[in-house]
């Protein structure tokens, strides 16, 4: 069984004017601990792929199937919980919580799984390290650089134990030396821990070190290689 | 836990923003608490000079008296009464009133009054008409026949001054017209003043001697020692106390004092109520600001797992810790400036005329009830909750996929 299964997922938005076709009959498998990279142009629908994997938006035909469990069947309560406890999230402008600090941007996951307070800080405490941001624990985001931030949101993404991660576009708002360093993180937490990782991204930083690269072009698969 | 601090934390994030509507709610529950502590103390004291004025704990008298007023409808065994109520041990004094309207005359002009014949050594033990006393002495037993205390509004009204004579004439008991000419011994002021013009104390045995009679007893006042359990103390004595002599409170007696006292409450809770819907428009509008500066982390929040019953809690834990924040500074402030008024008083003298016409004292001690707190607190969590209930709603009702994206 696949990690990850879109079968015939098609992706419409009504606007007021015209309808547009997002997604076009996607359909691949992702298994457990790749490192894939969905790529394309701005509009290919990349970022719309990865809100469907992620179960942030709804398909208008198809399945999406996380661990053989059809999402798109889901309620919104079960979507909530299903991304809690599978799905870690890494997002562009790194959205950490600014009142808190680092480590407690990483526990605040931990906490809505209801882990308890000595666990969870135990958990967030060794993901810091992992990050290598164990010295930055008690800094508020705005305290932190970008390249910082965006390591506190993957010890963040990892926290849940989740079945895959995605980012999206994680390295767009970093300079080069610091969008390398986040991938050589996010690549040995792939390669030493088994954490899958789907990015969305046009970086070529990230394509050229991504396994599989998966294209879109307006809304459809136009290539899928793994390397 | 965390999301308690999370929720303090978010009130922070913008701190002018927070800043004002705290201090609009300072401002708004110290003048709200102050106001209805001297609201309290003006009940309060409109109460108790009555009380210790001229109606007491409670009162007896004939049926007959209550509906009549003669001279004819007196109590017919007072010293039994008396003494029956002497041993009840809720009773704290005892004071017997002849009662007989009558007509005071200077040599100048002439006014109705309200002749009380006391004991002047029990009238002390009851009320405060002895403690009135701004001229001259209270009427005792070493002063020659036929003295008499008199409010001095009534003194002013018929232009008569200390030691002048002032003359009484009223209808016997056998319907015949007594005329006495009494000495002012004593002036006194009371905080009311149609008590004071309409009232005057003489010494029951010199009514005795006028009347040729004991002097009737038209009136038994008493003071209780726990006022919590009058209504109790009330049917005691009514059950031992009958044949048509009736045993009344001072709320049956003064129901217009009782509903003043009652009213209290009422008017207070509707103080605060205004008080409260006013910070509450205050309130909303900075939650619903903070939720919209927020809507980017609400995304975050609802992607990441967070439940959307959490995130509605978030934002009424946020409503809650603003309104409470400002609310406990307030109180602060409110019972301070109250409990310093409350020693030192407010001397409302300038306004005394108008004041004592409603038998409000001149000196003001304000006072919070401690249910006002009770009422405060509960009408704050009601606020809170309304206040957060709009931006919560938004903020729930947010799709997490449009909200990061917001800018």
């Amino acid at each position: 069984m696949a990690l990850i299964e879109i079968q015939k997922v098609n992706k419409i938005y009504n606007t007021t004017s015209v309808a547009v076709q997002a997604l076009k009959d996607i359909t691949f498998k992702i298994e457990e601990k790749e490192f894939t990279a969905i790529v394309g142009p701005s509009g290919s629908g990349k970022t719309t792929l990865l809100n469907v994997i992620g179960g942030l938006d709804k398909v208008s035909d198809g399945k999406v199937l996380l661990n053989g469990q059809d999402i798109t069947v889901m309620n919104e309560g079960k979507l909530i919980d299903f991304r809690l406890h599978n799905i870690g999230f890494v997002f562009q402008a790194y959205n950490l919580i600014p009142v808190l600090t680092a480590l407690e941007n990483v526990e605040f996951v931990l906490f809505l799984q209801q882990v308890g307070k000595k666990e969870r800080n135990q958990r967030a405490i060794e993901l810091l390290k992992q990050v290598g941001l164990e010295d930055q624990a008690d800094r508020k985001p705005a305290e932190l650089s970008g390249g910082q931030q965006q390591r506190v949101a993957v010890a963040r993404a990892l926290a849940s134990h989740p079945a895959y991660v995605l980012a999206d576009e994680p390295t767009a708002n970093l300079d080069s030396h610091t969008a390398e360093s986040l991938l050589d993180l996010m690549q040995d937490l792939n390669k030493e821990h088994g954490i899958t990782f789907v990015f969305s991204t046009h970086d070529s930083k990230v394509i050229r070190r991504a396994r599989r690269v998966i294209t879109l072009e307006d809304g459809e698969v136009t290539s899928d290689k793994i390397s | 836990m965390m999301m308690v601090i999370l929720a303090w934390k978010n009130i922070w994030r913008n701190k002018k923003r927070s800043l004002i509507i705290l201090a609009a709610t300072v401002i708004g529950v110290t003048s709200g608490l102050f106001v209805i502590g001297m609201m309290s103390g003006m009940y309060d004291s409109i109460v108790s000079s009555a009380i210790n004025r001229e109606l007491g704990s409670m009162q007896i008298h004939t049926a007959e008296y209550k509906k009549d007023q003669l001279i004819s409808q007196f109590i017919p065994v007072p010293d039994s009464i008396v003494s029956l109520l002497r041993s009840h041990p809720d009773v704290q004094s005892v004071a017997r009133h002849s009662l007989i309207e009558g007509m005071a005359s200077s040599a100048t002009t002439a006014t109705g009054v309200m002749i009380f014949g006391i004991k002047p050594e029990d009238e002390k033990q009851v009320t405060s008409v002895s403690q009135s006393i701004i001229e001259g002495t209270y009427l005792d037993s070493s002063q020659k026949a036929n003295s008499i205390i008199i409010g001095k509004k009534l003194a002013e009204k018929l232009k008569l001054k200390l030691r002048s004579r002032i003359v009484l004439s009223f209808s016997g008991l056998e319907g015949n017209i007594v005329y006495a000419a009494f000495r002012i011994s004593g002036m006194f002021q009371t905080n009311a003043t149609l008590f004071d013009q309409t009232n005057v104390f003489v010494p029951q045995q010199d009514l005795t001697a006028l009347l040729g009679t004991e002097a009737p007893v038209h009136q038994i006042v008493l003071r209780t020692k726990d006022s919590k359990i009058l209504e109790q103390t009330k049917s005691e004595l009514q059950k031992k106390i009958h044949n048509g002599i009736l045993v009344e409170t001072w709320k049956e007696i003064a129901p217009e004092i009782k509903l003043t006292a009652d009213s209290s409450d009422i008017v207070n809770v509707i103080f605060l109520g205004i008080i409260l819907f006013a910070l509450l428009f205050g309130l909303t509008n900075t939650l619903l600001m903070s939720v919209l500066d927020r809507v980017r982390d609400f995304g975050v929040l609802l992607a990441v797992g967070m439940y959307r019953r959490r995130l509605f809690l978030m934002i009424i834990l946020e409503s809650f810790f603003l309104s409470f924040t400002g609310g406990i500074i307030g109180v602060a402030f409110g019972w301070g400036l109250t409990t310093y008024f409350n020693v030192n008083g407010i001397d409302l003298s300038v306004l005394s005329t108008g004041l004592s016409a409603f038998g409000i004292p001149t000196m003001l001690y304000p006072y919070l009830p401690s249910v006002v707190y009770r009422n405060l607190t509960i009408m704050m969590i009601i606020t809170s909750i309304i206040a957060a209930l709009y931006p919560a709603i938004k903020a729930v009702r947010l799709k997490p996929v449009e909200a990061i994206r917001t800018i």
